[in-house]
C-alpha cells in the first residue's frame, strides 16, 4: 500500500512538473512571439484626431497570441518603420534616427514590455476579433494572423517628445 | 544650512552659464498663393512705372472669404498640435494697421514731435514671417459631394528655396470645405513636418542659411575694387571676412560688381561664443554687425540692415 502511495505521489509530482515547465516554456514562446517585431503593417484608414487604423500581420506560434503582439508590433512599426500601402497616404516614422532604438535601448525595453506604456496608445478594433481570411499557417509550427488596431499616433508622438526620445517641430528652438 | 543653499545656487549658476541658450525660432505663415488670390479676384493692380504689377490683396481675401478663415485655422490649429504655433496672417494685418494708426496719432508731451518713420520703414511695415506655408485649394463638386485638391508650399522667404510641401486630394464628401480641408490636409502634414524638420535639421548641422546684399552710397565716391584698404580689392577683403564668418566657409558669391556683391547660400551658425565666453545665440543681424565691425577696422564705415532672420544689406561709405 505505502509504495503504492509513493509512486502515485511520484507521477503527480512528476506530471505537475511537467505541467509548470510547460507552461513556462509556453509563456517564453509566447513572450518571444510577441518580443520579437516580426510583423508586417498596412494603413486601413485615418481618423480625425489623429488616430491610424492599422491591419498587424504578425507571426506567432498560437494565433491567440497575435493580438497582443499586433498591439506592440503596430506602435513600434509606428515609431521606427512609419506605414507605406493600404488606403493611407505614405506615413513617415516617427523616429528620424535609425539607431534610435538601440540608442534608446532602456527607454524602449521599458516601454515594449508586457503591460508597458505602449498599450495606452493602442486598441484592438472589434475586441480583437480576427477576420475568417487573416489567420495563414505558413509553416506546420507557425501562423501568420492579422488583427486590426487603432493607434493614436497623436498622442504617441506627443508622449515621446514629452520625454525626449524624438524631437518636436519646435523643441529644437 | 548656509553652505547647502550655497550649493544649491552654484548649482543653478553652474547650469544657467553651461545650458545653450535657444536657437532663434522662425516665424511661419500661412497665406493664399498668388494662383488662389488670382483665382478668387482678391488682387491689387498698380502702375510700377508704367508696368502694370498685380500683387495679393489679403486683407480683402481675409475679409470677404469666411472659408479662406476657417481653413486658414484649421491648418493653424493642426500646426500649433504639433508644437509649432503659427503667426496668424489676419491678426499680423490688424496689428500692423492698428500700430499705423498708433504712429499717426502719437506725439511727444515734452516736445510734440511725431513718430519718426522713413519711406523704407513704410515699405517695410509688410506681414513678414521666415517661412510662408502658401495654400492653393479648389473645391471639386459631384452632386451632393465634394472633394478638394491642395497644395501647401513651405517657402523660405529670403532664399526662395521650397523647404516642404504637401500636395493631394481628399476624398469625396459632403462636410463642409473646412472639413474636407481638415482631412486632406491631416493625411498629408506629417510629410510636410517630416520634410520641414529635414529643413531645422540641417540648420542646425550645416548653419542657418540667409542671403547678404553689399552696397555702395554712390556720394561716397569710392567703390568695392578701390584697394587702399588693404592689400587687396575691398570686395576681395569682404569675401574673405565672409568665409570666416561662415561655417564651413560656405557661401556663393552669384554677382560682384565694383557696386555691389549679392551672396547667397550663406551658411551662419546658429552659435556662437561671445567676448565673455558665453554662447550665445547668432543671427543675420548679428553677422550685419560683425561685417561692419571688420569694414571699420580698415577705416569704412556703412549701414546694415537686416530684414527677419535671413536677410542682411550693408551700404558702404557712411551710415
Amino acid at each position: 500500500m505505502k509504495t503504492q502511495i509513493k509512486s502515485i505521489l511520484m507521477v503527480v509530482i512528476l506530471l505537475a512538473s511537467f505541467a509548470s515547465t510547460a507552461q513556462v516554456v509556453s509563456k517564453k514562446k509566447s513572450k518571444k512571439d510577441t518580443h520579437n517585431f516580426r510583423y508586417e503593417i498596412e494603413c486601413i484608414g485615418e481618423g480625425k484626431q489623429g488616430t491610424y487604423a492599422i491591419k498587424v500581420f504578425s507571426y506567432s506560434k498560437k494565433p491567440t497570441v497575435a493580438i497582443e503582439a499586433a498591439k506592440r508590433n503596430a506602435v513600434h512599426g509606428i515609431i521606427f518603420k512609419g506605414i507605406s500601402g493600404g488606403g493611407c497616404i505614405n506615413k513617415p516614422a516617427l523616429a528620424r534616427d535609425p539607431n534610435l532604438e538601440q540608442e534608446k535601448e532602456e527607454f524602449f525595453k521599458s516601454f515594449f514590455a508586457d503591460g508597458g506604456k505602449y498599450s495606452k496608445f493602442v486598441v484592438a478594433s472589434t475586441d480583437g476579433a480576427i477576420e475568417a481570411g487573416d489567420v495563414t499557417k505558413i509553416s506546420k509550427k507557425e501562423f501568420k494572423v492579422g488583427v486590426n488596431v487603432s493607434v493614436n499616433v497623436g498622442l504617441l508622438r506627443k508622449d515621446l517628445e514629452a520625454a525626449g526620445i524624438i524631437k518636436g517641430l519646435g523643441s529644437m528652438f | 544650512m548656509k553652505k547647502i543653499t550655497l550649493a544649491i545656487f552654484i548649482a543653478l549658476f553652474t547650469f544657467a552659464s553651461f545650458a545653450q541658450p535657444k536657437a532663434k525660432k522662425p516665424t511661419i505663415m500661412i497665406v493664399p498663393s498668388d494662383v488662389w488670390c488670382n483665382q478668387n479676384g482678391f488682387m491689387q493692380e498698380f502702375n510700377n512705372q508704367g508696368t502694370v504689377v498685380k500683387v495679393p490683396d489679403y486683407k480683402k481675401a481675409m475679409q470677404s472669404d469666411p472659408t479662406l478663415i476657417q481653413v486658414i485655422a484649421q491648418i493653424n490649429g493642426m500646426m500649433a498640435e504639433r508644437g509649432f504655433p503659427l503667426k496668424n496672417l489676419e491678426s499680423a494685418l490688424k496689428t500692423l494697421e492698428a500700430e499705423a494708426a498708433d504712429d499717426n496719432m502719437r506725439s511727444s508731451s515734452t516736445t510734440g514731435g511725431g513718430v519718426s518713420s522713413s519711406p523704407t520703414d513704410k515699405l517695410k511695415q509688410v506681414a513678414k514671417a521666415d517661412i510662408w506655408m502658401q495654400i492653393t485649394y479648389n473645391v471639386n463638386k459631384k452632386g451632393p459631394k465634394s472633394s478638394i485638391q491642395f497644395t501647401l508650399q513651405g517657402l523660405d522667404a529670403y532664399t526662395d528655396k521650397q523647404v516642404a510641401t504637401a500636395t493631394g486630394n481628399g476624398e469625396p464628401s459632403s462636410g463642409s470645405t473646412p472639413e474636407l480641408m481638415q482631412e486632406a490636409v491631416l493625411a498629408h502634414l506629417d510629410n510636410f513636418n517630416s520634410t520641414l524638420m529635414t529643413y531645422f535639421e540641417d540648420m542646425f548641422v550645416n548653419g542657418r542659411e540667409v542671403v547678404c546684399r553689399i552696397k555702395v552710397w554712390d556720394d561716397w565716391g569710392e567703390n568695392l575694387e578701390t584697394e587702399e584698404y588693404g592689400d587687396d580689392e575691398l570686395g576681395i577683403l569682404i569675401e574673405g571676412w565672409m568665409s570666416e564668418l561662415t561655417v564651413n566657409e560656405v557661401f556663393n558669391l552669384t554677382t560682384s560688381t565694383e557696386n555691389q556683391m549679392f551672396f547667397e547660400q550663406v551658411r551662419i551658425p546658429m552659435w556662437v561664443i561671445d567676448a565673455k565666453g558665453k554662447e550665445k545665440a547668432y543671427d543675420v543681424r548679428a553677422l550685419g554687425k560683425d561685417l561692419r565691425k571688420k569694414l571699420k577696422t580698415v577705416g569704412v564705415e556703412a549701414k546694415a540692415e537686416n530684414d527677419g532672420l535671413g536677410k542682411v544689406t550693408l551700404w558702404i561709405g557712411h551710415k
